[in-house]
């Protein structure tokens, strides 16, 4: 029968990181950072509803070297988890599952991620206040 | 950086494990600790290290990494080939599960140098140094590289793996165009029905390392497909009400590490999306 | 001492059937993705055409018809997609059912506070506060 005395053979301690398991983990892991931050565009929308002063404190936040980290994050999250996502949504629908189009499809998502993520910010900074 | 089939080396190692302590969430009964070293016969030139892991249920003792070093020269090609040379010559104990020796039967599935393979059909040229070797992963040891499968045939049975029909047996055999059966063999022979149940796709499976228990894991899903895709079986929807359930269907992320691992280069992922799409079709 | 396991290995994988179901969470979770692929390209494009903007112009910006309409769908869809993404994280990781159970039930009660204030707030401001 089942023998708990047994020893537990290795898994993640020694289980090589390849393309597969590490976007997954970062889809996963952008997907949590995600939900950690919906609740500041909720905090957003109040405090532009409360008034400017109420704004001018959350915007105040905003533009901290903290804050600035924090978005950073979160865009680059918000990207990799929108394009993760669209190259799943293709999985769903039965395309893609060859080794050679996982693979490429895998390295151009964390190439466009990582492509919006810089051009939103660059462009960000070049806008007209 | 494209891997274009499961039997594709990487050609770059970025790294060789996640970055986790080595015994991370291991309890202490199955920590591995240093185990022995068996130096080359002098002389040799060729000399390859391979590091094993070993336990022994008599001994009282944890699990341990022991270092064999082989001379090349006088071995044959393949890792199968290496174990069975220390088996011979060096440390007759070492104990794991063998039989066709050429890629067939599933028997000597195991990690190979951190991702699961065949040792018959994995040559020891394409190996790091020191080649590391554990048994296939989250399953409880019997001895050295044998682990217990009573867990996975147990899960392969609910999945009842045989023809299932209400109508009356004909004459001869129940037909089949060659489409439908294509379905089944694959237009490659790379099917479902050639998978040879050695696990490496499901001991590979991170959903099956946290979940295994009530996940079925990508090998049990993948013949699970291929009687839901034959066109002989009659009963494909009691099989998908058996499938449709948050843990033993729904645990499957499409992580696919089981299509990068499989040694018959077949792919489970693809069936397991197949499975979700039947059953989101039934109902639309 | 080990725990002696007196069940048969079959009727362990069996635990207590099927639960036939699970399609639903699955289908939803596409579905709110597949909207949240639009709106959430249109939130960030926003964002960042008015990345240097003061408080007047987000609340110009947020006054019309369409915006709020875009808001309040964003927020239904987010919310959703975050309660099914976290409850499925939550289902993975946590194995103890008195500890699984009621996380999952405070998770979707959360994300369905949060989108209530979200909406509300949006609201207030699209009528004028």
């Amino acid at each position: 029968m089942a023998r708990n005395d047994r020893p537990l053979s290795p898994d993640l301690q020694i289980y090589r990181p390849q393309l597969t398991s590490v976007l997954s983990i970062t889809h996963r892991l952008t997907g949590i950072a995600l939900s950690i931050g919906s609740p500041l565009l909720v905090c957003w929308l109040i405090a532009a509803a409360a008034g400017p002063s109420a704004y001018a404190t959350l915007h105040g936040f905003l533009a901290s070297w903290l804050g600035l980290l924090l978005l950073l994050g979160w865009t680059f999250s918000l990207f990799f988890h929108l394009c993760n996502g669209i190259r799943h949504l293709f999985w769903d629908a039965g395309y893609g599952f060859d080794l050679q189009t996982i693979y490429a499809s895998g390295w151009a998502v964390v190439a466009i991620s990582i492509g919006l993520t810089l051009s939103a910010w660059i462009i960000s900074f070049g806008m007209e206040g | 950086m494209i891997i274009k089939s499961s039997d594709q080396l990487p050609s770059v190692t970025l790294l060789k494990r996640f970055p986790v302590p080595r015994n991370f969430g291991v309890v202490p009964s199955s920590r591995i600790e240093r185990g022995k070293t068996w130096p080359a016969p002098a002389g040799a030139t060729r000399v390859k290290k391979f590091e094993i892991y070993r336990y022994d249920p008599d001994s009282g003792k944890n699990p341990c990494l022991d270092t064999f070093e082989i001379d090349l020269d006088i071995c044959g090609p393949m890792v199968l080939d290496a174990l069975i040379k220390i088996k011979n010559e060096i440390d007759s104990t070492l104990t794991f599960r063998r039989s066709c020796r050429e890629g067939i039967c599933g028997s000597c599935s195991m990690n190979i140098d951190g991702t699961n393979w065949l040792a018959c059909t994995r040559f020891i040229r394409d190996t790091a140094q020191p080649t590391t070797i554990y048994p296939l992963n989250h399953l409880r040891v019997v001895k050295d590289l044998v682990p217990d499968l009573t867990h996975l045939y147990a899960q392969y049975a609910l999945i009842e793996p045989w023809l299932k029909t209400t109508s009356p047996d004909p004459e001869r055999e129940r037909l089949q165009s060659p489409e439908d059966a294509e379905k089944v063999n694959g237009e490659d022979g790379k099917g479902p029905a050639a998978c040879i149940l050695c696990f490496s796709c499901t001991s590979g499976c991170p959903s099956h390392w946290w979940n295994g228990n009530r996940f079925l894991g990508p090998a049990v899903l993948l013949q699970a497909w291929r009687w839901l895709a034959d066109s002989r079986d009659e009963a494909t929807g009691e099989r998908l009400d058996n499938l449709e359930d948050p843990f033993r269907l729904y645990r499957c992320h499409t992580i696919l590490n089981c299509t990068r691992t499989c040694p018959k280069g077949l792919n489970p992922g693809k069936a397991i999306a197949s499975i979700k799409k039947m059953i989101a079709e039934r109902r639309s | 001492m080990a725990h002696k396991e007196t069940r048969s290995p079959f009727d362990r994988t069996q635990g207590l059937g099927s639960a036939r179901e699970g399609v639903g969470h699955w289908r939803m979770q596409r579905v709110t993705a597949l909207a949240l692929i639009l709106l959430t390209l249109w939130f960030a494009a926003s964002l960042i055409a008015r990345a240097r903007s003061d408080y007047g112009a987000f609340i110009q910006w947020l006054d019309t018809s369409l915006t709020s309409v875009l808001m309040v769908l964003l927020l239904i869809a987010l919310f959703y997609h975050m309660a099914l993404g976290l409850q499925v994280v939550v289902e993975d990781y946590v194995h103890a059912d008195h500890i699984k159970m009621p996380t999952v039930v405070v998770i979707h009660l959360g994300c369905f506070a949060l989108a209530a204030a979200g909406i509300i707030a949006t609201l207030r401001i699209a009528f004028g506060r």
